[in-house]
């Protein structure tokens, strides 16, 4: 290879293309092919940049009370108001941005993760494990998402590993009936049946062989998922069983807007809910480019 | 069919049992102390070793493990449910009391979701990616992001501001006071209401597309039948299969969605029960209530299995 890449007298030639570059290209294809997604990507993006980097941000500390400012309507020094004690509203949203995507993509992650393993196993060794499996999945989806994340968290003590894990126990059955059939159909390839011929173990055609084939429906599955962890999250905190308070998350934010008075000042309902919603949407058009993208037969199903 | 029936129920019966070890894995076992729970970590810290083990007892939280599984089974056997730890009330008479005000909420929703739903869906699939596609596609996009009770919020500011109107927070049944009751049940049966609609128009839509396609359609136009009537009477009953499906997967939506939805709106329902025993660390009060509500998602699902499996022969035959 190096050879033929290498640089001729004079001439100067296109450099051997890196990863870097490849994954370039390929975001150019999906901006080009699908440009709606890409835009709604670009906004998923610029919210996370603005999560990471809230602490630089010139912004009012989200926890600092300022007591001649209280429940102030949006003005030029607070540009989304001041809360019942104080608090900057705009600095409390992008604060709480950090905490709802921590919580989501984290539980979103660890629970689609397990749920994978557990029905790559299931696919792949069949059997008594898998019909006992298949039930235990069942039993966990006998309960609408929102109300076991509550339990569990309730149980579990409020606090930030508890609600992941909360809501990552909700993500398990997904992640484990998609890719159990994914894998129920691949194990019926002709290269899977060549590398058994060959004497592969039990580990080695479901981590080398298999679980490649899984990247594609799990990157969906995990993309997908995340609008609703986002959404489980916020209700967990405006119910009172997420993160406890003075912690501002987007949930806690509209739960504390009810104790602000009779009737909640506006502003403290408006641009927290904004914030749930605008997430939400740019996730969830992500991830409906990126399943076109990587499967159109999945269009709709997952 | 009675093959199907029987394999139908004792499928339920199994997922009943399940469901009720999930809930008592989940509140009694897992590593959360229950006192933790009901006194709060400082609470807690505050109790003499002895006045813990004694609260224990009271409770019932010393016996063994599959003893007080086999003690909650005899409570909800005799349809007490047990005790609520801060109310007088016991959880029979909270289910009685503010149960009614939630299933009108959840079957109201139902009804708005298909009346608003399906029209939707049929218009989109009559001429997809027109004009009135796209914007119901986006719509139903939008309405998939937003979260119900936020948009419940928004909607009792919108009421008070132009209106200066505000919904009654008393129960009253449907019997007693029709127009008060409507007045508790409409804006939570909206919000849920226009959450599900977003999910049926899809799937109306995606069906209706599919069936469409179909040569039995082909024939019904080919005989020179009208396209109102062809989507009518023969596209739209099979592309409505998949869709009351859906409807009862949605009811875990409802269900779940109530309890926030309740508390944005301060309805007296049973979600906002469910809220109060968070918020009050009433772990048996929530044991009870979870377990009651996953039932009720069990048995639609159940009843919705078995309507498909009559309408549809074909999956009976399996």
């Amino acid at each position: 290879m190096s050879d033929i890449t290498a640089p001729l007298d004079g001439i100067e030639t296109i450099a051997h293309p890196g990863p870097w570059s490849r994954a370039g290209r390929a975001l150019r294809t999906f901006a080009r092919r699908s440009p709606l997604s890409a835009f709604w990507g670009c906004i998923a993006a610029l919210i996370i940049v603005i999560a990471v980097a809230a602490p630089a941000l010139p912004l009012y500390p989200p926890l600092k009370s300022d007591f001649r400012a209280m429940t102030k309507p949006p003005t030029e020094k607070h540009v989304f108001g001041t809360d019942q004690i104080g608090r900057d509203t705009l600095s409390r949203v992008i604060h709480g941005s950090r905490a709802s995507l921590t919580i989501a993509v984290s539980a979103v992650v660890l629970g689609t993760t397990f749920g994978a393993f557990w029905g790559l196993a299931c696919g792949y060794f069949g059997g008594r494990f898998d019909l006992i499996s298949q039930r235990l999945m069942e039993f966990l989806q006998s309960f609408p998402d929102l109300i076991l994340a509550m339990a569990i968290a309730m149980a579990l003590g409020a606090g930030f590993g508890t609600v992941i894990v909360a809501i990552a126990i909700t993500r398990i059955p997904f992640g484990g009936r998609v890719i159990r059939s994914v894998v129920l159909s691949l194990k019926e390839m002709s290269y899977v049946e060549a590398a058994r011929g060959l004497g592969a173990s039990h580990a080695r055609m479901m981590l080398r062989h298999i679980l490649p084939q899984c990247v594609a429906p799990y990157l969906i599955l995990a993309t997908t998922h995340l609008g609703v962890a986002i959404i489980i999250e916020a209700s967990l905190g405006f119910l009172g069983a997420g993160i406890p308070p003075p912690t501002p998350t987007w949930g806690n934010m509209l739960a504390d807007s009810l104790n602000a008075g009779l009737v909640p000042p506006w502003w403290l309902v408006l641009f927290p809910g904004a914030a749930i919603t605008l997430t939400v949407l740019s996730f969830n058009l992500l991830g409906d480019g990126i399943r076109d993208a990587l499967d159109p037969r999945l269009r709709g199903s997952v | 069919m009675y093959s199907y029936i029987t394999r139908r129920l004792a499928y339920g019966v199994l997922t009943v049992f399940g469901v009720s070890v999930v809930v008592f894995v989940v509140m009694r076992v897992l590593p959360g102390d229950p006192l933790v729970a009901l006194f709060g970590p400082e609470g807690y810290t505050k109790l003499s070793a002895a006045e813990r083990a004694s609260y224990m007892a009271e409770l019932g939280l010393s016996d063994p493990l599959i003893v007080q599984y086999l003690h909650w089974m005899r409570d909800i056997a005799s349809g007490s449910f047990g005790h609520s730890f801060f109310r007088s009330e016991s959880v029979a008479e909270m289910l009685l009391r503010r149960g009614p005000l939630t299933a009108e909420i959840a079957l109201l929703s139902v009804v708005l979701s298909w009346v608003v739903g399906i029209p939707v869906a049929i218009v989109s699939a009559l001429r997809p990616n027109s004009w009135g596609d796209n914007i119901a596609r986006f719509l139903s996009i939008l309405f998939l992001a937003v979260p119900g009770f936020w948009v419940g919020m928004l909607i009792i500011l919108a009421m008070l501001f132009w209106f200066g109107y505000r919904p009654p927070l008393t129960n009253v049944s449907l019997l007693e006071n029709p127009w008060e009751n409507l007045q508790v049940v409409i804006g939570p049966a909206f919000v849920l209401g226009m959450g599900q609609a977003a999910y049926i128009a899809r799937m109306a839509r995606s069906a209706l597309l599919e069936v469409i396609r179909e040569d039995y359609v082909r024939t019904a136009r080919a005989k020179g039948l009208s396209g109102r009537l062809v989507v009518a009477l023969h596209a739209l009953p099979n592309a409505l299969l998949p869709v009351i499906t859906l409807s009862g997967i949605l009811m875990g939506f409802v269900l779940a969605g109530s309890i926030p939805v309740e508390r944005a709106f301060a309805t007296p329902g049973l979600g906002f029960a469910m809220y109060s025993a968070v918020s009050e660390r009433d772990v048996f009060v929530m044991q009870n209530l979870v377990f009651v509500y996953a039932i009720v998602f069990v048995m639609i699902n159940m009843v919705i299995d078995l309507t498909i499996a009559w309408l549809d022969p074909r999956i009976r035959y399996q």
